[in-house]
């Protein structure tokens, strides 16, 4: 053994022991610990008491809870989806072929580098509803001025916009950098054809620029489903629970009421379907890879 | 295998972790240093601050390290640390959740000494707050009542010279108060909720003593969210919301500005509206009694403690400061400076005697406690979680979405579960 | 890269105008809110609980900026970022480059495995991990007065290693540095071989000069993620305030900001968060985007 480690075989060894054993310390062993977790009931203050499915079974079929915030998940996912990709996406494709870029950058960046904490005391105070920014901003044009924050119907609406805000420059630059990619002489061979601007976007520019989109829309949906920080210190999750997703409600299950147990389990389910949603995209995003070429 | 103990859960997490394991060095103690977590803020709490270093000075080897945690993370900071192993050596906790913390062990009995100390000097109403099957948990603190609390000046410009004693003289003086700007937002509240879970369900029990209801049964093995009284009271609350004289975007916290007519608060916010209105604070904030429809009134009354953790390993040096501290010397003792300071009442009786509490204002609580009309907030498990579901419903009803009937039978029925679920 | 829009025609500079009026519109809405809290940050007392309240601060109270680092424990904050995410940042950067210079230049057995297994973890949202990490970091052997069982201390928790250890790896930064380390020239590696050069003398002084663009770019990433983490910082520190890093203790103290006077001194104190790392991320930007471009993105 100790002859096998000086040799030329062990060198890889080396350079991965310091990830292998954080693999084990800190991703295997706490996977393994919060399923075993999920079947006991556990305060962390008395020992564990194991009781199988039924924390599983309480959530998907006694909790009035749970199912409202897998819904407030979704909606927030796909919000921050339906609204921010194309958002970046048509900001990317005027910054690529603007000038001043780095200029542009730089404040498209500003959010991106801003940590969620100022993120949410700065937009509290932009939606306050009778004298924030925006308000005072809507009723200069004789506009209503709703509360963004407060009214249930809209909150979540807000955060998701809040949630863009924050995206919008990574989106745009991963964006641009696909733009980017498209080697110029498509674009050429297009125009000596005489196809007009739309055409050259819709035949080129949108095929050759797949990938990416499929990129961003699988990281951003992983992230999005499993996103929780902007709730909890911009609404704390209200009004009315609407801004509950699905992992916020786990962590206060956990950290508020110690109901460990429970909480793991809401962790495995929702994950679980994380899990299936992301291999779906992938389906697509290998289709969608194989078709762009 | 149904039951596992800690320590093999404990083993089995560490067999696999030993891989990397770290060595950190304990040095030897020569002080021995007791934390004190809090939820007043440095301000607050400079009395008591002054009395540690006092207390250092005479104690060679003490070292007092104050810890302060927001109120809404307070419990959450007390479980954390629990859970972490991290525990301070006192907790100043909030009556309501001595249960839960007793129940996971997390509670030093107090020594004999401790406990005569206790019932030779406090009230009942605070004695009773942090006694749980009979069993006394620590040395009461902070006292604190539910009243209306209105401004003055508000009313008088809405034409009113009094405050009102039933719920629907409250809807008509609150709305002649409110007003609203072009975008239909409120400027100015004739009455307001706040946006914790105790600004809404404080009240809401408040209320329900006025009505001459307890929330909870003898012994809290169920709600009386279902009365007839509750319900009334709520649809009363939601006809605010409806009427359009009360709205999300004002809060209790709007009182100090001035632009709120009336809502019901407790009286440690005394020296809030003292720094909010100056030389203006008797003429400006007004108490009356919360309103009912009986010719009786009642509310309640909830008190902090000074207990310490069952884990400390300074427990006789812990409870032998909080006697100091609590102790009137020349004068109040080191909490009841604290209290004074903040507007807050005491359930020392020897403290109490010398606060600052012969204004209109502070006299108007006292004699709460002392008429018998303000009555212990009881202390049921779970009570932090069981007050979260609550507010849950009772914001449902404020928006709209559900009659005060049901939403308190679908309330009951959910914290009925967290009390089988406690009792089990 | 003249992109595809001809501005030569009339609607290519229909299309042009169009182009600059959206990229200028987005950028007021990022930088607006910005503006907010600065001028709420400048607000007395008084212009605040004016009815309507003031917006244009008339009489600016610079002095809040001060009041953040004399009144609020700014400072400590400010080292406990630092000691944090300059400790978190080595650590991954080293991790990363090790464990992506093996994946991507040795053969061994388990290398595919290994490498799925990276490409696999990045998969597992955080969320999932919290509870337990939490649990590994308080039982800990041997650590924060526990015995070799895990018992009788609290482990690393209320240290700054439970804000450091469990991000001392990041998968993406593995694989990303992987990939760079494709481009290294095998015949290099083995010429230094020959020469006798030990593997870690290889390692540091031929592989990683050779990657610098992407372990900056990675840097960059991570030490911004990590400067302005908040959950798992709030989730160990909530009981140690001494440990607390900037973003985490602003949103502990909110509780003394409930007052509307009070919320000028809360507005700078968000201002005094933001700006230095604004500042500093502008002064990297070209090295970021250089990494970013050489090959990062696309993975």
């Amino acid at each position: 053994m100790i002859k096998w480690l000086g040799s030329s075989k062990a060198t890889p060894f080396w350079f991965l022991a310091p990830v292998i054993a954080f693999g084990i310390i800190f991703f295997i062993l706490p996977l393994g610990f919060a399923l075993f977790t999920s079947f006991t009931r556990w305060d962390s203050l008395q020992p564990p008491r194991w009781v199988g499915l039924d924390n599983y079974l309480y959530l998907l079929t006694s909790d009035r809870r749970f199912f409202p915030t897998l819904f407030n998940t979704l909606y927030f996912a796909a919000g921050t989806l339906a609204i921010g990709v194309p958002l970046s996406l048509g900001i990317a494709f005027a910054f690529t072929q603007s000038r001043f870029q780095s200029l542009w950058r730089s404040l498209y960046w500003l959010p991106m580098v801003t940590n969620v904490v100022a993120v949410a005391y700065i937009w509290i105070f932009v939606l306050a509803p009778t004298h924030g920014l925006l308000n005072r901003l809507l009723a200069m044009a004789g506009l209503p001025g709703p509360g963004w924050l407060t009214d249930p119907s809209i909150a979540m609406l807000s955060v998701i916009l809040v949630f863009v805000w924050m995206q919008l420059g990574s989106n745009m630059l991963l964006f641009s950098a696909g733009l980017n990619n498209i080697d110029e002489s498509y674009y050429e061979a297009a125009r000596l054809d005489g196809a007009g601007t739309w055409q050259v976007f819709s035949t080129i520019t949108i095929p050759l620029l797949r990938p990416t989109v499929m990129f961003v829309l699988i990281t951003n949906l992983i992230s999005g489903m499993s996103y929780f920080t902007l709730m909890l210190v911009l609404t704390e999750g209200g009004p009315l629970g609407r801004t509950t997703v699905t992992a916020l409600y786990m962590y206060e299950m956990a950290f508020a009421d110690l109901r460990l147990g429970r909480a793991s389990a809401v962790a495995y389910i929702l994950f679980a379907l994380v899990f299936v949603l992301t291999l779906i995209q992938l389906r697509f995003f290998r289709q969608g890879g194989v078709d762009a070429h | 295998m149904n039951k596992l103990t800690t320590s093999k859960l404990r083993v089995a997490v560490s067999a696999l972790a030993l891989t990397a394991a770290a060595t950190s060095s304990v040095f030897a103690q020569d002080t021995k240093t007791i934390t004190i977590a809090t939820h007043y803020n440095d301000e607050q709490i400079a009395p008591i601050t002054a009395c540690f270093e006092a207390y250092e000075a005479e104690h060679p080897g003490i070292d007092i390290v104050h810890q302060q945690a927001s109120y809404g993370d307070f419990l959450q900071t007390i479980l954390t640390s629990r859970v972490g192993g991290t525990s301070p050596d006192i907790y100043n906790i909030y009556s309501i959740w001595a249960p839960q913390l007793a129940a996971a062990g997390a509670l030093e009995v107090p020594p004999q000494e401790v406990l005569d100390f206790v019932n030779a000097n406090y009230a009942d109403g605070s004695v009773g707050a942090a006694t749980i099957d009979g069993q006394l948990w620590g040395i009461p603190t902070e006292l604190s009542v539910y009243m209306l609390t209105y401004n003055k000046k508000l009313l008088a410009e809405a034409g009113y010279d009094a405050p009102p004693a039933t719920w629907d003289e409250l809807l008509e003086i609150a709305a002649a108060i409110s007003k609203r700007n072009d975008q239909g937002n409120l400027t100015q509240a004739g009455y307001v909720y706040g946006t914790t879970v105790a600004n809404a369900t404080h009240p809401f029990y408040s209320q329900m003593y006025s009505e001459g209801v307890s929330p909870f049964n003898e012994d809290y093995s169920a709600t009386n969210f279902t009365s007839p009284e509750a319900v009334a009271i709520l649809e009363g609350q939601r006809a605010l919301f409806e009427q359009g004289i009360t709205g999300p975007e004002m809060t209790t916290d709007d009182f100090p500005s001035g632009t709120v007519g009336m809502y019901i608060a407790a009286n440690w916010l005394k020296s809030t509206y003292q720094d909010a209105f100056g030389d203006e604070f008797e003429e400006t904030v007004g108490i009356a009694p919360i309103p009912s429809s009986r010719d009786d009134w009642g509310t309640m009354l909830y008190s902090f403690l000074w207990a310490v953790d069952s884990t400390s390993d300074v427990k006789a040096e812990s409870w032998e400061l909080l006697q100091w501290l609590n102790t009137p010397q020349d004068g109040l003792s080191c909490t009841g400076q604290m209290l004074n300071g903040m507007g807050a009442l005491s359930g020392n009786i020897a403290d109490l005697g010398m606060m600052d509490v012969d204004d209109e204002f502070s006299q108007a609580y006292v004699e709460a406690i002392e008429s018998g009309a303000a009555q212990t907030q009881p202390n049921v498990p779970q009570a932090a979680e069981i007050d979260r579901v609550l507010r849950s419903y009772i914001e449902q009803v404020w928006a709209g979405n559900f009659s005060a009937a049901d939403a308190l039978a679908e309330a009951d029925a959910e914290i009925q579960a967290i009390l089988d679920d406690a009792a089990m | 890269m003249s992109g595809i829009v001809k501005s030569r025609t009339p609607g290519g500079r229909a299309l042009t105008v169009l182009k600059y009026v959206l990229l200028t519109l987005g950028a007021i809405v990022m930088v607006l809110p910005f503006l907010d809290m600065f001028l709420g940050a400048l607000r007395t007392p008084a212009e605040r609980l004016a009815s309507p309240p003031i917006y244009w601060p008339r009489d600016p109270q610079w002095i809040n900026f001060v009041r953040v680092f004399t009144e609020l424990p700014m400072l400590r904050w400010t080292f406990n970022s630092i000691v944090v995410t300059t400790t978190i940042t080595a650590l991954q950067l080293l991790t990363s480059a090790m464990a992506g210079y093996a994946l991507a230049k040795f053969r061994f057995a388990g290398a595919n495995k290994a490498l799925q297994f990276v490409i696999g973890a990045q998969m597992f949202p955080f969320f999932i991990l919290i509870i337990p990490t939490f649990f590994i970091l308080r039982y800990f052997p041997l650590a924060g007065g526990n015995d070799i069982t895990g018992t009788g201390g609290s482990g690393f928790l209320n240290t700054y290693t439970a804000l450091i250890l469990p991000f001392s790896v990041t998968w993406y930064g593995v694989f990303l540095m992987r990939q760079f380390m494709m481009s290294v020239p095998g015949e290099l590696l083995d010429a230094a071989r020959i020469d006798g050069a030990g593997e870690a003398r290889i390692f540091f002084t031929i592989a990683l000069p050779l990657v610098m663009p992407g372990f900056v770019t990675l840097g960059i990433f991570v030490f911004l993620y990590h400067w302005n983490e908040v959950l798992w910082t709030m989730t160990v520190t909530r009981t140690a305030p001494d440990l607390q890093t900037i973003p985490v203790g602003i949103y502990l103290l909110r509780g003394a900001f409930v007052e509307e006077t009070t919320k000028s001194l809360q507005q700078a104190a968000v201002a005094v968060s933001v700006f230095p790392v604004m500042i500093l991320f502008l002064a990297l930007q070209r090295f970021y985007v250089r990494g970013l471009t050489a090959g990062g993105v696309k993975g």
